[in-house]
């Protein structure tokens, strides 16, 4: 969270005075290294754009270079003479064509992303590395291009991007009174302007609606769905977003290069960035911020002075061998050994979030926290005034018409028949049981309901409106809210951040709303952080706020899924064994603050639970699941002496632990 | 009661979990035959204690000791060869192989070959259930379905020690009571327990002694039978109001 924009004035000040004075020092001391500086910032500008697909998205592309490319070519085609640009030579072209550029790249970015959707990790990575390897191809091999139908040559030997040789010169910039023909100064001036830019608009992005719902992505795609985070778009906004960072990097380095060839944008560039992101810190800013200069500076100057002071030597000392190195070309020997050594002794990255534990004896505050053997009660006072607001019954609503109505529910897989011919209501304010014995296709109904699976027959009617075919973050929109068997929190993701993305679904910042903060999404996101505040608070958590999902313990991680999902506002709220995993007294605090929801905010509640004390007290009505068929249905006192369920389920110590206590 | 003479003995352990100091110095003993449980709080360090026995959480501070070795410094992997077993280790199977071959990894490190088509009939009639799966794989079986076939693999190592962590999570009523059959059962035939539970209760009725653990400290140790009437053990852990 340090680099969350919370810069303390004197440094920042001292860093833009230091990065001012650098170019004109640097003459003053003839070390002419600006130009190399440039290029460094060049690649650094590459590798945030980067960071926002790897970091923060978690989505590994291992052929980002071609947005380099695309971008690098969109400069050189709109603003060079040899491809016959109209734009070229005009004063305005390369001011106009940099925002071509980052827009055709942002383009293809969401082209690219659209068929890698359904997939990650490797396959993922496999579809990106292709991609990258496609374009430095068809650049290469569109310099001629014939178009024969039959004799008929509509395109005839068109030269789209000058094939090998590559497009030259490119056009520079203009801006009166500044030299861009013979001086690096402005160049060094204007990717300082173009990064600053960047980075500002990357970290308002990060701690935004925005930012959160690509880390929730990362984190665990499937509960971000059921958390209310459309995965699509959010997928393709880190595409189409990293990719536009690309574009303006590319159509610097084709200004300033004056020339660009295919050669520039191969695989080993793509490494190379996602090096720099690895190396500094994956999702940390300032850490690609150092990772890129590292290792570009280590290879445009240090490997070059290195190189020079052991020619130096060994022609000092006569050795033929030391005066004829080149370490230049063993650059990517000590990139793989450099890289190597860093994973070894910080594998979070140099500026990446510490992942081992801190010095011992400063955990006086564990001990306050672990000291409390009684879970917080939940008290119907401290439930959010915005909560209770608005889940309040829309008049409109009937109140007979049931909140959830499924019908004839029916799923197979394979030949199992996992769900078949399910029937259940919810009346509004209603709790139900779903009860079974293991693998009775408890946990698949509620994967039918939420979109995770769609029924193979049946329906589903929330509110009278059929649920069938929506994507589970469209069903979490229309009021139902879940939680998991296996707690599936955003675990690197502070307490905090899990909750705001509970309320992603519910707020409305676009990304230029997310950058440019007008007032309204200033409030909204001010209100955000104040009701997700309120929330912890309700669930016994509003100390905890900062702590990172992970190190919560596991009552706590119940109470957090819980408080995640009720920040959906939903009106239907179903629970996967909320209780699993907890102690009488915990599972008590757990009923109560289910019977409140109920009672204060009017939200009905379907409940997968073994717990029979849990179950039988505040259930309304209990369907019980056997091989995927509802056997039983009725009130509590019913189920508990139905025969059926006595055999599959209850066990005939049952009624025997009840009398005994 | 750690006299040093117990089959798994813990000296002093502090042992970090996460950023939370989770174990403050427990000393605990379970001695061979023994079914021993550990109750609390969660977070109070139950599954942090097992994971020092099996070296997955390392001790800072402190001893793990079994069968007289030192083995708080030994690799995981040895660790699980020189007889301790745990289940269900949060329900961590193989999701892409099927049941069976869950089930034979778990006979993975032993000698006797020729005993292992009995143990699967064996673990195969206390889990009926999973006859019925022997063939899919196991991510598609339901979260109970998991937990008894974790708890099948690590009968199927025949450990000398087996450390349970929560076995009776997730499982409906009917299987709780098998399930606790089943760990009496299993103890008959041999094997030292260490039982984390958060269903206190019937942890105690079928454990011999119990420890009970609040912020990282062993705060009492009783004969379960002692421990079930114990005033603070039953409000704190049996929900006696």
């Amino acid at each position: 969270m340090t680099d969350a924009g919370r810069v303390r004035p004197l440094p920042a000040a001292l860093l833009v005075s230091a990065l001012v004075a650098y170019p004109f020092i640097d003459r003053a001391l003839h070390a002419q290294t600006v130009h190399a500086v440039t290029d460094a910032m060049i690649y650094v500008l590459l590798a945030l754009g980067l960071n926002i697909v790897v970091g923060y998205a978690g989505l590994l592309d291992l052929g980002y270079a071609a947005f380099f490319a695309i971008g690098a070519y969109t400069m050189g085609l709109l603003n060079s003479p040899v491809l016959g640009s109209p734009l070229y030579g005009h004063v305005w072209s390369f001011w106009v064509v940099i925002w071509i550029a980052a827009l055709v790249s942002a383009g293809l970015g969401v082209v690219i992303g659209f068929p890698t959707l359904r997939v990650r990790g490797d396959y993922l990575a496999i579809i990106t590395l292709a991609f990258g390897e496609i374009i430095p191809v068809a650049i290469r091999n569109l310099g001629d291009i014939t178009i024969d139908i039959g004799g008929w040559r509509p395109v005839e030997r068109l030269n789209l991007t000058g094939g090998e040789n590559g497009v030259n010169p490119v056009g520079r910039p203009y801006l009166p009174g500044v030299n861009f023909d013979t001086d690096f100064i402005p160049w060094y001036f204007l990717i300082l302007v173009i990064g600053a830019v960047s980075l500002w608009a990357m970290n308002r992005m990060r701690a935004s609606r925005l930012g959160r719902a690509w880390m929730a992505i990362r984190e665990d795609e499937t509960a971000a769905d059921c958390t209310g985070v459309n995965p699509i778009k959010t997928k393709l906004l880190a595409f189409g977003l990293g990719a536009s960072f690309a574009g303006f990097a590319g159509s610097f380095y084709a200004a300033k290069l004056q020339a660009i060839t295919p050669g520039a944008f191969e695989f080993n560039v793509s490494i190379m960035l996602l090096c720099m992101v690895v190396l500094g810190g994956m999702g940390s800013l300032k850490g690609v911020i150092l990772g890129g200069m590292l290792i570009t500076l280590f290879d445009r100057i240090l490997l070059a002075q290195m190189t020079f002071l052991i020619r130096w030597i060994g022609r000092s000392l006569g050795i033929a061998t030391l005066a004829a190195v080149d370490l230049t070309l063993w650059r990517w020997f000590f990139f793989g050994l450099g890289l190597v050594i860093i994973m070894l002794l910080r594998p979070e990255g140099l500026a990446g979030r510490r992942v081992r534990p801190p010095a011992a004896d400063v955990d006086e505050r564990e001990e306050a926290l672990a000291l409390v053997t009684a879970p917080p009660r939940p008290r119907a006072e401290a439930i959010p005034g915005w909560l209770r607001a608005s889940t309040a019954a829309p008049s409109d609503r009937p109140t007979t018409r049931p909140v959830l109505h499924v019908r004839g529910l029916t799923r197979r897989f394979g030949g199992l028949v996992a769900v078949s011919e399910v029937d259940l209501v919810i009346p509004p304010r209603g709790i139900v049981g779903l009860i079974g014995p293991n693998g009775a296709g408890k946990t698949t109904f509620f994967n039918l309901v939420t979109g995770l699976l769609r029924p193979d027959q049946g329906e589903i009617l929330l509110d009278g409106a059929s649920l069938v075919g929506l994507r589970p973050h469209a069903i979490v929109g229309r009021g139902i809210a879940r939680t998991f068997q296996s707690i599936r929190l955003f675990q690197n993701m502070t307490v905090l951040d899990n909750v705001l993305v509970g309320e992603h679904c519910r707020l409305r910042a676009s990304v230029a709303g997310v950058v440019f903060r007008p007032p309204a999404v200033v409030a909204e996101e001010a209100r955000a952080r104040a009701r997700a505040q309120e929330m912890l608070a309700f669930v016994g958590l509003d100390d905890k706020d900062g702590e990172l999902a992970k190190n919560l313990s596991y009552g706590d991680q119940r109470r957090l899924e819980i408080a995640r999902a009720l920040a959906t506002e939903p009106t239907l709220l179903l629970l996967d064994e909320p209780t699993a995993g907890m102690n009488p007294r915990e599972t008590d605090a757990l009923t109560e603050l289910i019977g409140l929801l109920r009672e204060e905010l009017g939200l009905a509640v379907l409940l997968i639970e073994h717990h029979m004390e849990v179950v039988m007290t505040i259930s309304d009505r209990i369907t019980v699941l056997d091989y995927g068929t509802r056997i039983a249905e009725g009130t509590p006192a019913e189920i508990r002496r139905n025969a059926k369920v006595i055999e599959a389920y209850l066990g005939k110590g049952y009624e025997q632990e009840l009398v005994s206590g | 009661m750690s006299d040093g003479t117990g089959l798994l003995e813990l000296d002093d352990v502090h042992a970090y979990y996460g950023n939370i100091r989770a174990l403050k110095g427990v000393s605990l003993s379970v001695a061979r035959g023994e079914i021993v449980t550990l109750i609390g709080s969660n977070g109070a360090g139950k599954t942090t204690t097992l994971r020092t026995v099996l070296g997955t959480v390392r001790a800072l501070r402190g001893t793990v000791s079994f069968a007289g070795r030192r083995i708080d410094r030994v690799p995981t992997h040895r660790i699980a060869r020189l007889g301790i077993a745990q289940s269900p280790e949060g329900r961590r199977i193989f999701a892409p192989m099927t049941v069976l071959e869950n089930l034979e990894l778990g006979a993975f490190s032993r000698a006797d070959r020729e005993a292992i088509p009995r143990d699967l009939e064996h673990v195969l009639t206390l889990f009926p259930r999973l006859r019925d799966r022997l063939q899919q794989k196991g991510g598609t079986l339901s979260g109970g379905e998991q937990q008894m076939l974790a708890m099948g693999r690590a009968l199927m190592a025949r450990p000398d020690m087996l450390l349970l962590d929560e076995p009776s999570m997730g499982l409906s009523p009917i299987l709780v009571e098998t399930i606790f059959e089943i760990i009496r059962s299993i103890n008959q035939l041999g094997t030292t327990i260490l039982l984390v539970e958060q269903n206190a209760r019937m942890a105690l009725r079928v454990a011999n002694r119990g420890y009970v653990i609040q912020t990282g400290r062993i705060v009492l140790q009783d004969a379960a039978s002692a421990l079930l009437h114990s005033d603070v053990v039953r409000k704190a852990y049996l929900g006696e109001k």
